[in-house]
């Protein structure tokens, strides 16, 4: 398996796809911090933190990344040069999901930086409580693991649907038409379904009807099994080029 | 080692695929010995890259089986080590540099660094190394391809149309440099749909059509008897000598006999003998070409009727 994780940490380190992606997640979360601060006018420890969860927003650009990258080896025909060194379709793709894990974690470890850096001033301008350290370790722990999860959800979905175009319609159709239609019509449902748990793990909290922290990590954790099991199933009955 | 030039190393046995109606292979079985270079041959959509994909664990067929060195490629210890194959349209990320692309095949394949470098001098593709690879010309996608072949420094080379794409002096590169692995007495399997690309380059031919196997054996073999043409003043009583001598003869343009069953040397001994003079003398193959033409027609199923076009119309 390591093999199969240096090559793959290689290979991201070898195409421009990891810094357009991070370069989208800058200004994704400079966005969100200054229009958050700044219009939002945050007052309750609960609205300042959710400033720093930049996990929230962070986690699609995460989830895209892992279904582009992904999806990017049928487009370009490379997930056949890698089954010629190792036949095993499940080990690659494992190895594939581990490093943009680990990839989507730096990622988001460069963001919360950003967001820190701008954020923590201009928060101490703000009346009410300010944040302890408690809030700042969940704000960090919770962006990390909701960026490195998403990552590798998507590495799975890629894997899965393969055609680059179609699994990037496909998730966003189902991030932002599908989810909020489910969440509408039974919030009970609706909160364990990986949009929803993404936002709970590195947003804001169990506000409303989201999952708690805890339960949301092993639903997530869940989806990408599940998106893995078949994935690997599809994947080794599929003919590659 | 590949010494024992007797062992197999590619046997494909009753190899079917079909995708929906088409029958892309059909039922097909053939051998590639040990130590020889095999063209493996067929017009275009005759099932060659689907055989090889197969071949190399990358696509299900319907039935039969195919094995290198007796094991299906997805069981072989060491694949890296074992196969270099390369496929007609090979996968590169056109963000990443043809170095980088080899360094992550090292990387999987537990190949040191300097094995990188080392590859890209043997294709002289050491100066374009470290470009972005979407800016590759076509000979350049193939070199670097067969790069990657030669990474593991493997027994067997699985070449899908290596050739595509080169231009004539790349077509001169390719020969010399399969001659040359060739040489060092590794196996090589190289498809193509131009059979004069390989005929000086291979011991043993394979030949496929619609799917089924047309032909296979050694590439002498399928150049078909021989032909001589002699010119002669006394040109019947020359065919009469030729027909005592038990080889048939039919004329050819004016003044000249075609003798087939005697070699050119036979003929001349026997003009010779019988005090006939010549005033050319010389052996005819039919070209691998006509051959390979003749083989892959579809003139035989009888698609379409003959009688339906006007002659010469073909
Ligand atoms: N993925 C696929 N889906 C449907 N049909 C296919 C697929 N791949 C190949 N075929 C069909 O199978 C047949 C054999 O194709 P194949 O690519 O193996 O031929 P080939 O001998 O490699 O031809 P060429 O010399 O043009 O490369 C063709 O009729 C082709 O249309
Ligand atoms: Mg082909």
């Amino acid at each position: 398996m390591s093999r199969v994780l240096r090559s793959e940490l290689l290979k991201l380190r070898t195409t421009r796809t990891a810094l357009g992606f991070a370069v989208a997640g800058v200004l994704l979360v400079l966005l969100f911090v200054l229009v958050g601060v700044l219009a939002g006018n945050p007052r309750t420890i609960a609205d300042k933190r959710a400033i720093l969860s930049i996990g929230d927003p962070l986690a699609v650009v995460l989830l895209l990344f892992g279904v582009v990258g992904a999806t990017a080896e049928y487009r370009h025909r490379t997930v056949a040069a890698g089954a010629l060194v190792v036949p095993s379709r499940l080990r690659l793709s494992i190895g594939r999901m581990v490093a943009y894990g680990l990839a989507g974690v730096a990622v988001g470890a460069l963001m919360l930086v950003v967001a820190f850096a701008i954020g923590i001033p201009l928060l101490a301008g703000k009346s009410g409580p300010a944040l302890v350290g408690s809030d700042y370790v969940r704000a960090i722990g919770g962006s990390l693991l909701a960026c490195g999860l998403a990552a590798m959800l998507g590495v799975a979905v890629g894997v899965l649907i393969a055609n680059q175009v179609a699994a990037v319609v496909g998730t966003l159709v189902f991030l932002f038409v599908a989810d909020p239609l489910i969440v509408a019509a039974s919030a009970d449902v609706g909160k364990f379904l990986f949009g929803s748990a993404l936002m709970a793990v590195g947003g804001r909290g169990n506000g409303g009807h989201r999952l708690a922290f805890g339960p949301a990590v092993a639903v997530i954790i869940a989806w990408t099994v599940l998106a893995l099991a078949v994935a690997g199933w599809v994947d080794k009955r599929r003919d590659i080029a | 080692m590949v010494g024992d030039t007797s062992a197999k190393a590619i046997r494909v046995v009753g190899l079917s695929k079909r995708y929906g109606g088409v029958a892309a292979v059909d039922d097909l079985s053939f051998e590639v010995r040990a130590g020889a270079v095999t063209g493996f041959l067929g017009p275009n959509g005759a099932g060659k890259t689907t055989t090889l994909r197969i071949l190399l664990g990358l696509a299900r067929p319907t039935a039969g089986d195919a094995t290198i060195f007796g094991q299906p490629f997805a069981a072989l210890a060491d694949p890296a080590r074992t196969v270099g194959a390369s496929l007609e349209i090979s996968g590169l990320h056109p963000g990443r540099s043809g170095r980088n692309h080899l360094r992550s095949l090292a990387v999987l394949a537990g190949l040191p660094a300097s094995r990188v470098d080392e590859v890209l001098k043997l294709v002289e593709m050491t100066g374009a190394a470290n470009r972005r690879a979407g800016k590759y010309s076509m000979g350049m996608r193939q070199r670097l391809a067969l790069a990657a072949t030669l990474l593991g420094d493997p027994k067997l080379l699985v070449l899908d149309e290596p050739g595509n794409g080169l231009d004539p002096q790349g077509i001169r590169w390719l020969r010399d440099f399969l001659r040359a692995i060739a040489a060092e007495g590794r196996t090589v399997l190289i498809s193509s749909h131009v059979l004069s690309e390989v005929a000086q380059t291979v011991d043993d031919v394979i030949v496929i059509h619609h799917g089924r196997l047309v032909d296979e054996g050694p590439v002498d073999r399928l150049s078909g008897p021989q032909r001589v043409s002699v010119r002669s003043p006394r040109l019947a009583d020359l065919a009469a000598a030729i027909e005592r001598a038990g080889a048939q003869v039919s004329r050819g343009e004016e003044g000249v006999l075609i003798v087939s069953g005697l070699s050119a040397a036979q003929v001349g001994d026997l003009a010779f003998s019988a005090g006939l003079p010549l005033h050319e003398l010389a052996p005819h193959a039919a070209s691998l070409e006509e051959v390979f033409l003749q083989m892959t027609s579809d003139e035989p199923v009888g698609e379409h009727s003959p009688d339906a076009l006007p002659p010469g119309a073909a």
